[in-house]
This record gives C-alpha cells, structure tokens and sequence, in this order.
C-alpha cells in the first residue's frame, strides 16, 4: 500500500496556545481513516495543514506524493470543508465546472460529478439558493470532479438526509474501492466507524488513540449489563469483575470487566433476574473515556 | 493552464457584478450623475470638456477599482468561498488579477457614461485626446485596486465597504478631483501632493492641457508597488 498522507511530527500553534503537539498520521490508497475527538482537539487544524490552507512546523508532511502548500498537490486532492458559502451569483454547473478547470479536467469530468453526487438536472440553479443538504453535495461534486488521490472530508454528512447520506458513503466505497485515500472527520461516529479502516483520535493537539474501531472497543472495560433483579446494587458492586453499578429507570445497569462472569453469579444469586441483555461499549464511549470529557463529542 | 483558470475567475467575477448588479449603482451611476449635474450647473458656454472628463474620469475609475475589488475579496473570506479557492489550488496572483480585470470593464463603462455627457454638454471632443485620457485613467487604476484588495483581505465586508468608502471620498475631494483645489482652504489643497488620486487626475489632465508627467508617473509607480506588497502581505496573512 503507498501512503497518499503522511504527516510526522506536526506541530502548529496560534500564538502562546499549541493547537498541535507532535502529531503522526498516515492515510494509504484505498484507506479510510477517521479523525475523531471533542471540540477544540486540533482536528481542524490539523485538516487545515494537510489542505495546504495554513502551514505549521513539521517533520514531514507530504500528500499525494507533494507539498501541500503546492497548487499542483492541491489540484490533485477532493475536499469538503465545513461553513462553506458558494457566491450568489454562480450557478451548480458553473461552480463544479469552475473546479474542474483549476484542475485541469475536461468540463465532461464536472457534469459526471454533478450526476454521481445526484445533483443533475439542477446545473443552472444558483448555488447559493440550493438547500444546506445539496450544498454539502454540491461540494463534494467539486472535491471529486478530478479523481482525486486523497479525500479530506470534514463534516461531509452535515445537514444531510437519511437518502442523500446512504448516496454519499456509497460514493466514498467507490472511491475507496478505486484507490483513493480518504481522511474523514465527523461528529457522528457510529456512522463513520461503519466505513473506517481506522480510527484516530486526537485530544489537546496529540493522538491518544489510533485503531480499528472493534480495537479501540476492546479499550474499555467492554461490557455492559442491564438488568431487572432484587439483588441489591451495594451487593452487585461488591461481585468480582464489576467495575460500577447503579439503578436506572427501575433496571440495575452494571458496567463489567467479564460479563459472563457476572451474569451467571447474578442468576445463582437471583434465578428470577429478568429482562437481562448485554451491551458493548459503544466507539462513542470509548471516545469519552479516552478524552475525558462527559459533554458530547466532535 | 493558468490562462483557463484566470478566464474562468473573471468570468465568475464578472457573472457576480451582472448577477447582482446592485453594488453598480454607486460604483457606475453615481459618478456619471455627479458628472451631468456639475456639468450644467457650472460647465457653462464652453460646458464640461476634456479637462473635467480627466478629473471626474479619474473619480469614476477610483470608486469601481477602490471599491469593487476589496469588497469582492472581503464577500469570498467571509463566505469561506476563498477557502475552497485556495485549497482548490487557485494560484494567488491569477485570483487577484482576476478581480483587478473584472473591474475594468465598469470602469470603461462609467468612463464612457462620463465622456457622453461631456460630449453633449461641451460640444465635440477631441478623440485622440480623450482616448489618451481613458487610457491614462484605465492604466493608472492598478495601484488603486491593489489597496482595495488589501482592504478586501484584512477586513470583514462591512468594515471593508466603510473602510473603502473612507478611503474613497476624502480622497477624490482632498485630491481636486470633484472641486477645484482653490475652492479648498490652503493647507487642505497643500495636502493633494501627497494623495494617489491627485496625481492619476493630472497625468490624465496632461494628456490634455500638456505638461510634466514624469512625476505622476513616478509617484502611482510608487505607489502600485507599496499597494503590491501590502495586498500580498495582507492577502498571505488573511484569516480564511
């Protein structure tokens, strides 16, 4: 596999505040990585370096084979950035067209991304009265119009429905299947585990994790038993391999490091344990637990 | 492949100035009015001829490259659209050069909305001359939509079009460009010397009445290269 990015000791900072400590991060053709960790982490600023947007000190960092800071690199990337207003003026054939010239494509390249990203038909409407849904593919017809070798999607499912979402992780499989790298933050984090080859997770500037998602599950104490039961939580707590439990809504939910173990200790104690389901840690627990902090991610 | 690119983005910046034409208004319509108005008030037998189509040529010209250029930067950074430029790979120069080029034609537009007016207040005109000062007034322009692209670059698009519009109408009057400089006291005309307007108005007047135009030319030289490097440093460090 040849690395479309490779990023080696990035730091960036903004003034006294360091925004990046030291980061590593590779993406190879055909891979999938997701970025993920809570507002502030250094997620942006570090898809902002790797855009070529704003320039920190580093090691290395190099995409697609170039400089980042390159127009010639930057031509050969498909990117989707966050609180993007197209002018009013323009319309969607003219826009992905537009793209498709600074990157050298014929203007056939612009109407197959308009139609892969199922925006046809709606070439001479004006960008900016699209809905936010079609904007944000809009986009993404501008960022694949030049068969890029790396994808850089920030937010990219952002105010999209149910249909248009399936539509675009649909796209990013062919892609992937086609060789392109693809570097994907988001805040729903389920949804891009489904897709992701691998996940990174960055907390203050650095990256605390790095793993497939099924790994970075395994990190947590990795099950989750809920229950209804007479037994007394002061006594569940007191079982080997409990690591918490409480009462919730009436149900016992208890947080295990063997839920086996538990589960059998729990039916000798109390036969009649009813309602009993297991659940794994969910990435997105895993990410609270990783970057400490109990608020939402991302 | 630069070539493609730059036609693409003056197409684009011209598409916006006919799209959305009301920023014209100010920028075309209100010199020209300027113009017939101080025309028949006081242009008198000989009307308003060559000579006032240099100075309020020269006021028609500033208030499309000052204006247009800045605000258009300032709309595109404020939008996140220069964002996706840059990232796109849009090399700096040809993205600036294409908003200094799609000024140009409503410059000529307001020039020739001037010139017409002349025309008909004053009588025939002199062709030549008048294409000497158009060209003068169009050549002269540059330094002035460099500033504007700094202005677009550094500041947010309401402070851009106050900071533009400061910029523009103290100047136009400080430099003689809509009264006389002897109609102002003596130590505001003493100021014109020093102001980019007052010399793109006499090299334009030159080609007129005649006269040294080295200096002018030295001075908006000067200037286009101070104007140069402060829309590179500004555009360079502006937050996208």
């Amino acid at each position: 596999m040849e690395h479309v990015l490779e990023v080696r000791g990035l730091v960036h900072r903004y003034g006294d505040h360091t925004a990046l400590a030291g980061v590593d991060l590779t993406v190879e053709s055909g891979e999938c990585v997701a970025l993920l960790g809570p507002n502030g982490a250094g997620k942006t600023t570090l898809v902002r370096n790797v855009i070529g947007l704003i320039e920190g000190k580093a090691d290395l960092i190099e995409v697609a084979g170039g400089n980042p800071r390159s127009a010639e690199t930057r031509r050969r990337l498909g990117v989707v950035q966050q609180a993007v207003g197209f002018p009013r003026s323009l319309t969607v054939g003219e826009i992905v067209g537009g793209a498709a010239t600074r990157r050298g494509c014929p203007p056939e390249a612009a109407s197959q991304a308009i139609a892969e990203m199922g925006l046809a038909g709606l070439e001479k409407r004006r960008a900016a009265k699209l809905s936010g849904g079609q904007q944000q593919r809009l986009q993404l017809a501008m960022g694949l119009v030049a068969d890029p070798v790396l994808l850089v999607l920030d937010e990219p499912t952002e105010g999209l429905d149910v249909e248009a979402r399936r539509r675009f992780w649909n796209t990013i499989r062919r892609r992937l299947d086609d060789g392109a790298g693809v570097l994907i933050t988001t805040h729903l984090v389920e949804e891009a585990a489904a897709v992701a080859d691998r996940v990174v997770v960055v907390d203050r500037g650095r990256v605390v994790a790095e793993g497939t998602p099924d790994e970075l599950r395994r990190t947590l104490p990795d099950r989750r038993i809920s229950v209804q039961t007479q037994v007394p939580v002061s006594v569940i707590r007191a079982l080997d391999f409990v690591e918490s439990a409480e009462l919730r809504d009436g149900r016992t939910v208890i947080a295990t490091t063997d839920s086996e173990q538990v589960v059998r200790t729990l039916l000798d104690l109390d036969p009649e344990a009813t309602d009993l389901t297991v659940a794994t840690a969910s990435l997105e627990e895993v990410l609270v637990a990783m970057t400490h902090h109990e608020e939402v991610l991302i | 492949m630069n070539t493609r690119i730059f036609r693409t983005e003056v197409r684009d910046e011209l598409l916006g100035i006919v799209r959305e034409p009301t920023a014209l208004f100010f920028s075309v319509l209100v010199p020209v009015a300027f113009f017939a108005l101080f025309a028949t008030m006081f242009g008198g037998d000989g009307g308003f001829g060559a000579e006032s189509l240099a100075t309020y040529g020269a006021f028609g010209v500033l208030s499309v490259v000052l204006i247009n250029p800045g605000i258009s930067l300032a709309d595109a950074r404020e939008r996140g659209w220069l964002r996706v430029k840059r990232a796109d790979g849009t090399p700096l120069g040809v993205m600036l050069s294409a908003k200094v080029t799609a000024a140009l034609p409503y410059a000529i537009v307001t020039l020739a909305g001037i010139t017409l007016v002349a025309r008909l207040t004053a009588g025939p005109l002199d062709v030549p001359q008048v294409l000497r000062v158009i060209g003068v007034l169009i050549l002269g322009a540059l330094p002035f939509s460099l500033f504007s692209l700094a202005v677009g670059a550094r500041f947010s698009l309401n402070a851009a079009i106050s900071v533009l519009n400061a910029l523009l109408i103290p100047s136009v009057i400080l430099s003689g460009l809509w009264f006389p400089l002897e109609m102002l006291p003596t130590w505001l005309g003493d100021i014109a010397v020093y102001l980019p307007p007052y010399h793109l108005a006499q090299l334009a007047l030159a080609q007129v009445e005649g006269g040294a135009v080295w200096g002018h030319v030295a001075y908006l030289v000067g200037t286009t290269i101070v104007g140069a490097i402060a829309a590179a440093l500004a555009y360079r460090s502006a937050e996208v």
